[in-house]
């Protein structure tokens, strides 16, 4: 019942969510960005969630229940941020009765990266993971609207990624996630006969670094 | 600090007009005027006592046939500003406005005093124009302030609440003081094989327990997000990572469904649970919130505006405590219920392990605080030591005797928080009350002293949904405007802060 709901207005308008590094948010339209709002600082999702989402759909003059998907950019981020805008897409997808997909955080930056440079060839794409290591994914270029990864996301050492691909042949970017960019891959997508990525689970690339210890002696 | 909010009559004029002068310098009321608003059919006017003494009034106006009432006045005295008492004022106006199907209140306030303004705003008033030198003869503006009571028309409000502060994904649903729907998922397994919660692992099972809880809640209340009138969350404390899964879900699931949002303390939540059990809260009361993440005991003597923090552990929670004792004890996580289970065979009295900040001069300093780290460690050294010597130990013996002291220190500081401040009950709360010990020694105690012991259903005094939700109802039942969106998960709020 839901869904039949859902598909009928499928593709007509989405809003995108991504959390994995700063806040980002837009409304789109048949893949065009009708309204979006970027915030860069990478602390405050929790707090900028709820009015930014609230804010680009008035912007693009929308109600809640018009919003046929949610895209949620599913990483790979820092855990505690990317959760935020995971969290808030299934509950917005829930409370709005829109179905859910999700696209790889990197890949938006690529997309923006190959419109702004359509004739670059290979593109590697890094954001900070923190601990020294960056998130990373290799791309060769657009083909309907969607970039086409090659490897990752992974998570290594800078120097370590050279091991994966040849770093001479891939050009590289200082652009970051958008959400706009998440809402026109996951558009195009929808076009495809692999169709969109119904699971949400976070990219999240490494375990919880808790280590089951045998407990220490408290005397000598 | 007990204050009686009471109806005046024209016997209280000359006290009344004592504190009027003094609080409106140069626009004060005649004594004529305010005896005219006192004795008048359509006036409600209340005061504020502490014991005998007048520390505040206010008064609302209300004609009858019109929906429209207005605050009239309301004054605390200089000294006893800031503790709550123009709340405890408002809470009342705000209620019989509501009581005489008032749709809306408006007041006027002196542009400069900001001060009032906040206090009007935490009501849900905004200003809605000005009038030019209203005041005189300062000359100052007044600021015409509205508040619409929609809502609060709504006696009993359908309230969807999310917790996810520690290790559960709680979702629970009330209709005014009734329980409608308590879903739990608890993550609790998954830290097994660390002997204790690893916030990341939490925060990755809050993401996962979402959307499956809320459903199953939705059902079990035979409910659908459209017939929920508003949502409330825990904003604090807890641990960052998982307060902020459910902060971000249930801000998204308010700007989805247009339903407003309340931010509330997971404390004081905890002593909302009462309500949820025996339909009303009675206070004052000292509640003992003892779990896994606090060990905290509180004074409440109003729970939307007067709870106050009267100690909590210095190191380790109580729950903690247990877990750390059971892998000494090489027995499984959690450890509460297992120390439980070996410590029936044992003897309490086997080994007098210490009691934390119980010596006369810990008690001067810390005569509400916990600590439990010490008694932790000592138990460790015992154990150790005959490991060592090889000799032969009772697991039963130290199981039942660490546990007695974590339930003396705790039942001790909570008897005598009732004694100290005169308060006849003891609330219980927070995942340890399902200690068996813990609720015997509670009850012998209390019984002993004369004090009502308060312990809800386990499935309420573990963190939940449902406390939240009901903390929730009472603060729209109260009248209390909906957080901004743009509240934030704080880990350590403080139990003074119901509402963010």
């Amino acid at each position: 019942m839901k869904t039949s709901a859902a598909s009928t207005r499928m593709g007509e308008h989405s809003l995108a969510i991504d959390t994995s590094a700063g806040t980002t948010v837009a409304v789109l339209s048949m893949g065009t960005v009708l309204a979006e709002l970027n915030y860069l600082e990478p602390m405050t999702h929790s707090e900028r969630i709820g009015s930014a989402i609230q804010k680009v759909l008035n912007d693009a003059g929308l109600k809640p229940r018009q919003i046929g998907t949610v895209v949620a950019g599913v990483g790979p981020g820092p855990f505690t941020g990317l959760r935020v805008g995971l969290a808030a897409a299934r509950y917005f997808a829930i409370g709005a009765g829109a179905e859910l997909v999700s696209v790889c955080s990197l890949d938006s930056i690529a997309l923006d990266f190959y419109q702004a440079n359509p004739n670059a060839k290979n593109l590697v794409v890094t954001t900070d993971a923190r601990r020294k290591e960056v998130f990373w994914a290799a791309y060769s270029g657009v083909i309907n609207g969607i970039p086409q990864r090659t490897h990752g996301p992974s998570v290594n050492k800078q120097e370590d990624i050279a091991n994966f691909i040849d770093l001479a042949s891939h050009e590289s970017t200082e652009l970051g996630v958008r959400a706009g960019a998440l809402g026109q891959i996951a558009f195009a997508q929808g076009l495809t006969p692999q169709g969109r990525n119904k699971d949400i689970t976070p990219i999240y690339l490494r375990e919880p670094d808790a280590v089951p210890s045998k407990g220490k002696k408290v005397s000598g | 600090m007990s204050i009686v909010i009471k109806q005046a009559t024209v016997l209280d004029l000359p006290e009344i007009m004592k504190l009027e002068t003094a609080s409106f310098a140069n626009d004060a009321w005649p004594e004529e005027t305010f005896r005219s608003e006192l004795a008048a059919k359509h006036t409600f006017y209340i005061l504020a006592l502490e014991g005998e003494e007048l520390v505040g009034y206010a008064g609302l106006s209300k004609l009858p046939g019109s929906d429209q009432a207005d605050i009239q006045t309301i004054a605390v005295r200089e000294d006893k500003r800031g503790l709550g008492i123009g709340r405890l004022l408002m809470n009342t106006l705000t209620q019989q406005a509501t009581d005489l199907d008032a749709k809306e209140i408006f007041l006027e306030v002196r542009a400069d005093n900001s001060v009032a303004q906040k206090l009007y705003k935490l009501f849900g008033f905004k200003q809605i124009g000005t009038r030019k030198k209203y005041y005189q003869p300062d000359g100052v503006d007044a600021f015409i302030m509205k508040t619409d009571l929609k809502l609060k028309k709504n006696k009993e409000p359908i309230v969807l609440g999310i917790e996810t502060s520690c290790d559960e994904t709680g979702v629970g649903i009330v209709r005014g003081n009734t329980l409608l729907a308590n879903i739990i998922s608890s993550s609790m397994d998954k830290h097994a094989i660390f002997g204790g919660v690893v916030p990341e692992i939490a925060a990755r099972a809050h993401l996962e327990a979402l959307t499956p809880v809320l459903d199953e809640a939705l059902e079990k209340a035979n409910l659908t997000l459209d017939d929920i009138d508003a949502i409330a969350v825990t904003n604090g404390p807890g641990l960052a990572g998982a307060l902020m899964v459910g902060v971000g879900a249930a801000k998204a699931l308010s700007v989805a469904t247009g339903k407003p949002i309340y931010a509330v303390n997971h404390l004081v939540g905890h002593v909302g649970a009462d309500i949820l059990d025996r339909g009303e809260l009675q206070t004052p009361t000292i509640a003992l919130l003892v779990s896994g993440g606090h060990t905290s005991l509180l004074l409440v003597r109003d729970l939307l505006n007067d709870v106050e923090l009267l100690g909590e552990t210095i190191d380790d929670a109580a729950g903690e405590a247990f877990d750390k004792v059971a892998r000494v004890l090489g027995l499984s996580y959690p450890g509460g219920p297992e120390i439980d289970r070996v410590a029936k065979e044992g003897n309490p009295a086997a080994i007098r392990f210490p009691r934390g900040l119980t010596l006369p001069k810990d008690m001067e300093k810390h005569r509400y605080d916990f600590s439990f780290s010490g008694l932790k460690t000592a138990v460790a050294r015992h154990v150790e030591l005959a490991e060592s010597k090889n000799e032969e130990f009772s697991i039963a013996d130290v199981a039942a005797s660490f546990r007695e002291a974590v339930v003396d220190v705790l039942i001790k500081k909570a008897v005598s928080a009732c004694k100290d401040f005169g308060v006849p009950r003891l609330l219980l709360g927070g995942g340890v009350v399902a200690n068996a010990r813990l609720r015997e020694v509670a009850k012998e105690q209390c019984e002993a002293n004369g004090i009502e012991l308060r312990i809800p259903p386990f499935s309420l005094c573990t963190d939940n949904g449902a406390m939240i939700a009901i903390l929730g109802a009472q603060l729209i039942m109260a009248g209390r405007a909906p957080s901004s969106l743009d509240f934030s998960a704080e880990s350590t709020l403080p139990v003074t802060t119901v509402q963010s």
